[in-house]
């Protein structure tokens, strides 16, 4: 067996180092992969186009967000997210720094942030609770970047009992702690966060992140270039 | 095709696989929509990264490598380096026991499978396989 083997080996040495079917081979398989990446790649805007939905218009319910940039702004950019969301995580780590500083610091929009804790991520509400109690103390976003900082470290995957974590970024940001630990335990904003989830059900809100912006709803995250274009678009109107 | 050659194609398409993860990851691609899928589990869970960088970029760099190596020993010069065959089992080798390890967090402690992980398990596996059967080859070889 040896034997033919080498012989095959040999064969193919001595007729060419390379068959030209390898590189057929090799090309085939580069120009499925790139045309699959690229399909991939191409379907994300064209996806944020069909998903769009009018989202139920009118006031916000008795739910309560948490606003960030000038309450006057011309565009108010509503989101929908769920700390333990790894969509949501990207769009606040990825996205939201452009964000906030080319359209929020800026004035050409604002933003208001629900609460909508999906019931598979077991420590989102906590994580929620976390921040409603920051926001007391005058540091919702610091909290709310720190959260989405480090998902994975208190995330359902990564712990039973996320408080520990909750606590060191309360430290961590200046909060008074034992205020803030007092909030905590109490869960004295949970009425406030299920309002807040309540309204995005109320809004057919199904994913996260969900932003609603003017009048259209968008299931999904997005790119800063993306979210630019509608509040252009929406700033036109 | 040698043995060599079925080892660089294959690692070709594990590149793709892993760019296609990495790209995830990266949040450039599809839905990272919390609407529960067993990919973004594994792909966002603490596991996602190893020394600080996400899995998939080891992947990304494991492919590409493997691809380079085993199109350079496809190469007249090395056709029969028994060393050459050895770098690509120790790499593959390595490849395989990664893989397992992953295999391994996916069904027993993040309890979610992740298909284009496990297609890219499959690959690693048959490039093992095939760097195998490639060593054994070229050690029987006399011109070794």
């Amino acid at each position: 067996m040896a034997r033919n083997t080498n012989k095959k080996r040999n064969t193919v040495r001595n007729a060419s180092t390379r068959p030209t079917g390898f590189y057929y081979a090799l090309g085939a398989i580069a120009l499925l992969g790139a045309s699959l990446l690229a399909y991939s790649l191409m379907r994300k805007p064209a996806e944020g186009v069909a998903t769009e939905a009018v989202a139920p218009t009118g006031p916000v319910g008795p739910a309560e967000g948490y606003l960030i940039g000038k309450a006057d702004a011309p565009v108010k950019i509503v989101e929908f997210a769920d700390f333990e969301c790894p969509g949501c995580g990207n769009f606040a780590n990825v996205t939201e720094p452009d964000v906030r500083k080319r359209l929020i610091d800026t004035g050409l929009a604002n933003l208001t942030y629900y609460d909508f804790p999906l019931p598979q991520h077991k420590n989102s509400q906590a994580a929620s609770n976390a921040a409603a109690c920051a926001n007391d103390q005058g540091k919702f976003w610091e909290m709310h970047d720190a959260i989405f900082a480090a998902q994975d470290q208190w995330n359902t995957e990564a712990t039973d009992n996320p408080k520990p974590f909750f606590q060191k970024y309360a430290e961590r940001l200046g909060l008074n702690t034992s205020v803030w630990e007092t909030c905590y335990d109490s869960r004295k904003h949970q009425g406030r966060i299920m309002a807040n989830a309540a309204e995005g059900e109320r809004r057919k809100v199904n994913s996260t992140p969900t932003f609603i912006i003017g009048d259209k709803m968008y299931s999904q995250g997005m790119t800063y270039d993306a979210m630019k274009a509608i509040v252009d678009s929406a700033t036109k109107k | 095709m040698t043995k060599r050659m079925i080892v660089a194609a294959l690692a070709l398409a594990g590149v793709f696989i892993a760019l296609y993860l990495l790209l995830y990851k990266l949040g450039m691609i599809g839905h990272l929509s919390c609407s529960v899928g067993s990919c973004e589990t594994v792909n966002t869970s603490k596991w996602a990264r190893f020394m600080g960088i996400p899995v998939a970029g080891w992947g990304l760099a494991f492919y590409a490598a493997l691809f380079v190596l085993a199109m350079v020993s496809t190469g007249e010069r090395y056709a029969d380096s028994l060393g050459m065959s050895k770098l690509l089992v120790g790499a593959a080798g390595t490849g395989v026991l990664f893989s397992a390890w992953l295999t391994y967090l996916e069904l027993f402690v993040i309890h979610a499978i992740c298909e284009w992980c496990v297609i890219s398990a499959i690959i690693v596996t048959v490039i093992f396989l095939a760097s195998l059967a490639d060593f054994r080859e070229v050690s029987a070889s006399p011109a070794s």
